[in-house]
């Protein structure tokens, strides 16, 4: 492990991720673009919309011609600038504790502060606008997603909204439920319009969504097939980049500069597989980022990894979701959302119950085999409940069914304070010395 | 159970799982629930004996972390460390509403790990919109089709309607036990309020109905010992489920008349309605009608209409009990409880009910920290 020399301590929060990709290198550009169409909204009176990705909101809003401001990415903007922290520090003094939800409470603080000075505090881009409406969400995802937006009323006293949007059921078979899931679904969706056009005045373009919703589906199938080319080796594209490359498919989904992106994404990695450039050029091990949110303050983590041969491969946070087919009959907009979205769990959830297994671990075991995985990394992030509980125990469960080894880095979203590099450094080290044992790869 | 009293209560109380392992004896079948959200109706209608699960905050984590983070809200792990023990192996079954992400996260980690015979996940919706009755009663219907397949016996109308009354009998009872703590001194202690109604989380509902009214009796005969002069409070918070938390605040010199509490008033307080098909009454009640900060309730009107509608229920608790403030426990890892505690705070302020909120991790062991600042809020209020 000579290798790692080279890299200063210190470096995984003062450094930052050396990018493989020249799209991943797009975004930073593409984030500031985000901020400065809600700055120019704003300016010309237009509404702008609090909301959370993942969700149907954003190809919604876009047909009703109402800019999203997606508060967890500029949380995480705020986190790589250093500059969260005194958000959080602000919320904690408003009373809301520091274990809540970090990419929450950061806004939490922003929101406090603006209110306070009456004008936008400084920070990444130009600042964060005060939202015309407030767009949560509940049972799919997490409890933050619908609650935080409900106490920062205090400070927007903005309209707010909540759907329930939903996961099928693991133990209940899909067939039973699929009917009353989709009313629901669909019914949810019909109010967040109805919300919107009353709040914003706007009204929605149909035409305009369906095209959106063409959009989305053609982009979803591109992304997921650049995503093909990362199962070659030497690996084209590694996790650092994609949790970058990530923002045009979860943040500007049903754009033609969404489409556009994952083409060029597409090109870039059949060009690098084809001439075989991997990230780093003598690729000794391939990791999986098998759960997890990332500490975005800190990816340059990843590099400490590949100074010792270990590309992270693929991921399963922030993966795209599998395309999939929706019935002919079903015509409408609002409808093929509410299809897809529960299509994607059930297509995933399908083989719940294989062995009583989890979903998840069915995944994970599956991708091991496509990208020829080594090893598998996982980071807990302390103040998220819903992604990160469940950690130790898909491990546990893996360990019945694989012999690669696991790691599970400690440390927060946001929240620096919760990330002990030298811990860290100390924990991969030793992973990589049970890597060396168990890998055969190179033998 | 032959001499229901205060006595029973007590022995009950010590050793929860007592009448459990009398009735697995007895042929009965016993299903664990989480939270104030599972249609314990249900299970009594189709023969299972409910039994709400809860934790034992004396005793610290000892298996779970092997299995389960200890970023996750501390009465869950706890609750899953007793599984763990064995403490819950003679359950039939385990019955989880999705209430909060910890407890949606424990359902897949404890069926798997536990592995009950019968588990269940019952969706239900986060607010209350278009739809969201008719889907959540189609859930509860699924439920009871995966209850009437796994026990092979189906649950009538009539069954149904019979365990509804049996319930609401039991939360009209919780409710006329709370009415002993209007008068002031009031005829019973907070402490002791939680103890009777722990001891009747595990019993079937028309022993615990049984137990409660004696109980009831028996507390207007007695002669009130209670501590004349002490500040009367309403505490807030999620899972206090033991006493504990409540003796300290009530050794500081405050008299817990009131609560919005998961073992307190939160699930007993409305009944269901008993509508022609009684599955729509049901559905309807646990809802729209029971209070948490997990279900939203939408935004109606200003600011102060949506406080209004958020939190009247805890102002109307404050002016009928007659209490003098409020103190608001956060157990830490609740987004559920974190988010909402300061708005609860300064409405009941802006009210004229001054406020403190606490943070604790559920187990005695935090209620130490917490004391200093009880008894300075104590100062100030009395
Ligand atoms: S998923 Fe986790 S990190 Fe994201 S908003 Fe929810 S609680 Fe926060
Ligand atoms: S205390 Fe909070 S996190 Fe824990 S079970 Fe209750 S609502 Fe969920």
């Amino acid at each position: 492990m000579e290798e790692k020399k080279g890299l200063l301590e210190g470096f995984m929060l003062s450094g930052r991720a050396v990018k493989a990709t020249e799209s991943a290198k797009m975004i930073r550009g593409i984030t500031r673009d985000m901020s400065q169409r809600a700055h120019a909204a704003v300016a010309e009176g237009k509404p702008v919309a609090y909301s959370f990705m993942g969700g149907p909101h954003g190809e919604i809003l876009r047909a009703m011609d109402i800019v999203p401001i997606w508060t967890e990415n500029y949380a995480a903007i705020c986190a790589a600038k250093r500059q969260a922290d005194a958000f959080i520090t602000k919320a904690e003094t408003e009373g809301y504790p520091r274990n809540l939800c970090s990419y929450c409470t950061s806004i939490l603080g922003i929101d406090a502060t603006r209110k306070e000075i009456g004008a936008l505090p400084d920070s990444a881009d130009g600042g964060l606008e005060k939202p015309t409406v407030m767009l949560g969400s509940g049972m799919m995802i997490c409890d933050p997603r619908y609650k935080a937006y409900q106490a920062a009323q205090r400070y927007n006293d903005v309209p707010y909204h909540v759907i329930d949007w939903l996961w099928p059921p693991v133990t209940t078979p899909i067939s039973e439920v699929q009917d009353y899931y989709l009313k629901y679904m669909i019914e949810q969706l019909w109010d967040l319009v109805a919300f919107l056009e009353k709040n914003t005045g706007h009204k929605m373009n149909w035409d305009r969504l369906s095209e959106i919703v063409d959009l989305s589906e053609r982009t979803i199938q591109v992304w997921h097939d650049a995503f093909q080319f990362r199962k070659a080796i030497p690996a084209p594209m590694p996790a650092e980049d994609a949790m970058n490359t990530m923002v045009p498919g979860w943040f500007l989904l049903g754009t033609q500069e969404s489409l556009d992106f994952f083409n060029n994404l597409y090109q870039e990695l059949k060009d690098r597989v084809e001439k075989k450039i991997g990230v780093i050029p003598n690729e000794k091990y391939r990791l999986m980022w098998a759960a997890g949110l990332p500490p975005w303050y800190a990816l340059a983590m990843f590099n400490y990894f590949e100074a010792m041969g270990a590309v992270t491969a693929i991921e399963i946070t922030y993966h795209p979701p599998d395309p999939v087919e929706i019935p002919q009959h079903v015509k409408h907009p609002l409808e093929r959302i509410a299809w897809r979205n529960f299509k994607q769990f059930s297509t995933m959830m399908g083989s719940a119950d294989e062995g009583g297994r989890d979903p998840m671990v069915n995944r994970v075991l599956k991708m091991c085999d496509d990208y020829h995985i080594d090893g598998l990394l996982m980071h807990r992030a302390m103040t998220c409940r819903t992604v990160h509980v469940g950690e130790i125990h898909m491990a546990n469960v893996l360990k019945e069914y694989t012999n690669r080894p696991i790691l599970i880095l400690e440390g927060d979203i946001i929240d620096m304070s919760a990330f002990d590099e030298a811990g860290a450094q100390a924990k991969i080290d030793n992973f990589m010395e049970l890597l060396e044992v168990t890998s055969h790869r190179n033998d | 159970m032959s001499e229901p009293s205060l006595a029973t209560v007590e022995k009950l109380y010590q050793n929860r799982g007592l009448r459990a392992v009398e009735l697995k004896t007895e042929g009965i079948k016993t299903m664990g629930y989480l939270c104030c959200y599972a249609p314990t109706e249900l299970l009594t209608a189709a023969g299972v004996v409910p039994l709400r699960i809860t934790g034992n905050v004396n005793e610290s984590i000892s298996m779970a972390d092997a299995h389960i983070e200890t970023i996750t809200c501390p009465f869950v792990r706890n609750c899953f460390d007793l599984a763990l023990r064995g403490e819950y192996s003679f359950l039939d079954g385990f019955v989880v509403p999705h209430t909060c992400d910890n407890v949606a996260r424990i359902y897949d980690i404890w069926r798997y790990t536990i592995r009950q015979p019968y588990n269940h996940f019952i969706n239900v919706p986060h607010t209350i919109a278009t739809g969201s009755l008719d889907f959540f009663r189609a859930e509860l219907d699924t439920f009871k089709k995966s209850l009437e397949t796994s026990l092979d016996k189906h649950i009538s109308s009539d069954e149904l309607r019979e365990s509804i009354a049996l319930h609401n009998q039991f939360r009209g009872l919780v409710r006329k036990l709370y009415d002993l703590r209007l008068p002031d001194p009031p005829l019973l202690s907070g402490a002791e309020t939680m103890k009777i109604i722990l001891a009747t989380t595990r019993l079937p509902v028309n022993e615990a109905n049984e137990l409660l009214r004696s109980a009831i009796e028996e507390i207007k005969q007695r002669p009130n010992k209670q501590p004349k002069g002490h500040t009367r409070i309403l505490v807030y918070g999620p899972e206090v489920d033991d006493v504990p938390f409540i003796e300290m605040i009530e050794e500081m010199g405050f008299d817990v008349v009131i609560d919005d509490l998961c073992i307190g008033t939160r699930p007993y307080w409305s009944d269901v309605e008993i509508t022609p098909d009684p599955m729509d009454g049901l559905a309807q009640r646990y809802l729209e009608k029971i209070n948490c900060p997990r279900t939203f309730r939408p935004r109606t009107g200003t600011r102060k209409e949506d406080l209004d509608n958020r939190f009247k229920y805890i102002l109307d608790f404050a002016k009928k009990y007659r209490v003098k403030g409020i103190i608001l426990y956060v157990i830490k890892y609740c987004d559920i409880y974190g988010f909402d505690a300061v708005d609860v705070k300064d409405y009941m302020e802006e009210a004229g009910f001054p406020g403190i909120i606490v943070e604790g991790d559920y187990t005695s062991m935090s209620i130490d920290w917490m004391k200093t600042r009880i008894q300075a809020f104590q100062e100030m209020i009395a």
